[in-house]
């Protein structure tokens, strides 16, 4: 064939190779075969199922529905048939199927080695090493929990009280200071607010977000503001960042970071002015202190107020107001970061609800009883609480108390949620033997000797037990309604398993025997909530307290030093963020904004007044210095919805353990604070700091 | 310069012709073989599902509907081809005289193993595509009967109904995908008939398909 016979053969081949479908389908298999990239998501196909759970990460217990196809977990979503959260869910809970499957999860026992390396090890050989630990510590044990809803708390202090020790602690929260005022005042059991049926809330803090059963808060405020229809509650929000909370509010108080008792005592003063006093008391008693009280509050006169708050007299006024025309008013107070309160500004806004008349009533303060023990030899919730983690963290660090042989910790990270003069780190360093039991490895895991893989709630038996912010009465149960991640396990039962090698007689032989005991003492029908996952509430019956007014203690912390002009810290806590126990879910990493994290660096937001007056504009870098000494380099932007010589901080950054998403990214809040004592009460309080900041 | 010679005679200037279209017509007769059977033949690889189930038997014979074996669960999933479990309930043990009655029971019933992850689905699509049977199958209220269901399936899937083993499954090298895997235009030519006529609300556009 010569070159020109070729040409016509080529040319003939293509026309029919382009009369043929080869070229076409080859393109369409083209297409297709680019969905086998391994990168795509895969689809798992199955039945789908939705299955009553609850949160055992989220510091509320949060109830939901895990959506599962074919077994696996792929959403959780809220739950309308739960009657705590009625639908609602928080952005913790709703990231808790990405979480179960974390980077950061542990999947095995892990063992430090002389080297500081972990190794993983075979859970024989892990609960050999724990029951030797323990035999061995004799009464020098200590344990830490980060989860005080649980009953695992009253197996592991029975194990504790058994072996001679008292050294049982929960990690600081928002009930701790609480308690504190709550008894100071006459209060018996528990305190509760009974939110749902109050028409007017005066809260100095976060309610929508982190404060309290925050999805049962955002469904009362859900029901309470519908679409198109007057609202049938106020919200009156104090704090110094104008959050999500304060977005949410009738009326927002905007004040300086750590002035709220003085706001309270400022309102306490308008409504006795109005003529609330103790004359007002529905239930028929009269404290015998009111005029002690009376006369602090006149010392708080809406211009001295304005002048240490930044409240204008008018808005405190008009707060005073709304609380006097509403029928069930409710005053509520916390903290911003959700630990290292004070006791003050909680003894306060209780002296509010007393001059209200709201304590016992609906919609207003409620008594809640102690959450009753089944197990044998444990130690009573109150007891627990009464006792704060860094006043025994800081006694071991400094030689006052020895050092415990072994000590757990459970479901807590308390490395990175406690200020660096607590001691923590020290504790566990003096320590002879440390365990973490923890879902995520975290910064105490990194510190610990033993690594124990535990369940998250949707994978074991649990429990949550009436959570703090409640009204009510709530059980519900924690059930394994997907297959643990990797090698997790219930840490109810390990510590039953550790108690019966230890000869502790609990009175229980496993989890779900545990679960039925605290049902059959609530009389509530155990095999629906472990069938059908129901929660059990009931409202609380416990007889009303005498309350009397703390003057004594309020004026103590009263004396404490105002913040000055200087810029002070001024922490928000985003539940999307996750905890100190979870660090930063991976599904909620696409709803981190620019306002809260800058590459590396935590943005600081603060107005326009307080960024002129550190010479620095939007975008700029800044390099704070705290008065422990501890400094971090954040970049600057410029919301007026900030307190002006506030610096606000989104907490939850700042990891050095956890996984790529969390570690290195921005600076810990928590880090930046240190440890006082509050005047009066002698509690450790945190949470606020004064701040030097300069250019960087 | 050497003078061209053009002049050709009528017997040379046919065998041009015949000899200058030749090589032409073999390419193409060539090309054409090559596209439309050597090639696609090459491109796929022969399957056989891993039992000869037959549905003549158990529709025709049995007087089984399609619905209990193919069915939408009640959260709205499809369940596809049933599972070993699914067909236990009736071939727990052996119950005729079909070989390959007695090899399922026997390998896959008695040995607990999954013949659903075995079987060979022959239009399935990619992940990127949502498909719910639900709703197509919700259009269907007036299909009556195990003749008219195949009748109204086989709209998309190939008619395995009135067949007595599964038909082949031929799998392309390349994709991965069987043969009969209803392609795009497939759909949107549906799609585009029923929004026409105002039967849905589901259009052609990308959102519909693709989440």
């Amino acid at each position: 064939m010569d070159r020109r016979g070729f040409l016509k053969f080529a040319a003939g081949g293509t026309a029919g190779l382009v009369a043929s479908p080869i070229i076409w389908n080859t393109l369409y298999d083209a297409v297709y075969w680019t969905q086998n990239w391994g990168w795509i998501p895969r689809l798992k196909k199955g039945a789908g199922e939705y299955l009553p759970a609850v949160s055992k990460i989220c510091p509320s217990g949060t109830g939901f529905l895990v959506r599962t196809v074919a077994g696996t977990p792929v959403r959780t979503i809220g739950d309308r048939n739960n009657p705590v959260t009625h639908g609602s869910i928080t952005s913790l809970a709703a990231s808790e199927a990405e979480l179960r499957v974390s980077p950061s999860r542990i999947k095995k026992p892990l063992l430090r080695s002389a080297d500081g390396a972990y190794n993983a090890i075979a859970w024989a050989e892990a609960e050999k090493l724990l029951k030797a630990k323990a035999a061995a510590a004799g009464k020098s044990v200590a344990a830490i929990s980060g989860d005080p809803t649980s009953c695992t708390n009253e197996v592991l202090s029975a194990i504790l009280r058994a072996k001679g020790s008292k050294d049982f602690y929960f990690m600081p929260d928002e009930e701790q200071p609480a308690l504190a005022a709550w008894t100071s005042m006459g209060g018996r059991g528990r305190l509760g607010y009974d939110i749902e049926n109050s028409d007017c809330i005066l809260a100095a803090a976060p309610v929508l977000e982190s404060w309290g059963v925050v999805a049962g808060n955002r469904a009362a405020f859900n029901r309470h503001h519908p679409v198109g229809a007057p609202s049938t509650q106020k919200l009156i929000y104090a704090g110094p960042v104008q959050n999500n909370t304060a977005a949410g509010a009738d009326l927002w108080l905007p004040i300086k970071p750590g002035t709220e008792t003085i706001l309270m005592l400022g309102i306490a003063h308008l409504l006795i002015k109005a003529g609330r006093n103790a004359a007002d008391f529905e239930h028929g008693y009269t404290p015998a202190n009111f005029k002690e009280f009376a006369d602090l509050a006149a010392e708080y006169t809406p211009e001295k107020v304005c002048a240490a708050t930044g409240v204008p007299a008018q808005r405190l006024e008009a707060a005073a107001a709304m609380l006097l025309d509403a029928k069930a008013p409710l005053a509520i107070a916390g903290s911003e970061l959700g630990s290292g309160g004070g006791a003050a500004p909680v003894m306060a806004a209780l002296s509010i609800n007393m001059l209200l008349g709201r304590i016992g009533s609906k919609g207003g303060v409620v008594c809640l009883p102690d959450h009753a023990n089944v197990v044998k030899g444990a130690m009573k919730y109150s007891e627990i609480m009464a006792r704060p983690l860094v006043s025994y963290t800081q006694d071991v660090a400094s030689g006052k108390k020895p050092a415990p042989a072994f000590l757990f910790i459970h479901a807590a990270n308390p490395v990175y949620a406690l200020p660096s003069d607590s001691g923590m780190k020290q504790t566990m360093q003096k320590a002879g033997f440390t365990v973490a039991v923890a879902s995520f490895f975290s910064e105490t895991c990194a510190e610990a000797d033993l690594v124990l893989p535990a369940t998250l709630g949707m994978e074991a038996f649990d429990d949550v037990q009436t959570p703090y912010g409640s009204g009510r009465i709530t059980y519900a149960f924690a059930r394994p309604v997907v297959k643990p991640f990797g090698e997790a396990r219930p840490a109810g039962e390990l510590y039953i398993a550790l108690a019966q090698e230890l000869d502790v007689q609990l009175g229980v032989k496993d989890m779900p025997d545990l679960l039925y005991q605290h049902a059959f003492a609530l009389g509530t029908p155990f095999r629906q909530m472990m069938e059908k996952g129901t929660v059990f509430t009931a409202d609380s019956a416990a007889p009303l307290p005498k309350m009397k007014f703390n003057v004594r203690s309020l004026k103590a912390a009263l004396s404490a030093a105002l913040p000055g002009d200087a810029p002070v810290l001024a922490p928000v806590v985003v539940l999307g963020l996750g905890t100190a126990a979870t660090s930063v879910p991976p599904f909620a990493a696409k709803t981190v904004t620019d306002y809260q994290i800058c590459g590396k660096y935590s943005v600081a937001q603060m107005n326009g007044a307080t960024a002129a007056s550190l010479g620095v504009r939007d975008g700029d870098g800044l390099r704070l210095t705290a008065e422990n000494g501890a400094t971090a380099e954040v970049i600057v932007s410029i919301f007026e919805g900030v307190m002006p010589s506030s610096i606000s901080l989104v907490a939850g950054l700042g990891h050095t353990a956890f996984d790529e998403f969390s570690r290195g990214k921005g600076t810990s809040v928590v880090s930046l604070t240190g440890i006082t004592r509050e005047p009066g009460t002698n509690l450790p309080v945190w949470g606020t700091a004064g701040l030097k900041a300069a250019r960087a | 310069m050497e003078e061209r010679n053009n002049t050709t005679t009528p017997a040379a200037a046919k065998k041009c012709c015949c000899c200058s279209w030749g090589p032409f017509v073999a390419g193409l007769a060539a090309a054409l073989a090559l596209g439309w059977w050597v090639l696609p033949n090459l491109m796929k690889v022969e399957k056989q599902q891993p039992i000869a189930f037959s549905h003549v038997e158990h529709v025709k014979k049995q007087g089984m509907y399609c619905e209990q074996c193919h069915f939408v669960r009640a959260d709205g999933t499809y369940s596809g081809a049933p599972s070993t479990a699914e067909c236990a309930t009736c071939h727990f043990t052996v119950i005729g005289h079909n070989p390959e009655e007695s090899r399922f029971v026997n390998e896959y019933v008695r040995a607990g193993r999954e013949i659903k992850d075995e079987w060979l689905i022959y239009q399935k699509q990619p992940d990127n595509v949502f498909f719910s049977h639900a709703i197509h199958l919700s259009a269907a209220k007036d299909v009556k009967g195990p003749e008219e269901t195949a009748k109204y399936c086989s709209i998309c899937h190939i008619d395995v109904a009135s067949t007595d083993v599964p038909p082949v499954y031929r799998e392309n090298r390349l994709s991965g995908y069987s043969e009969n895997t209803m392609l795009m235009w497939g759909c949107e030519r549906c799609h585009a008939k029923h929004m026409a006529a105002g039967d849905t609300a589901a259009s052609n556009a990308c959102f519909t398909c693709h989440k």
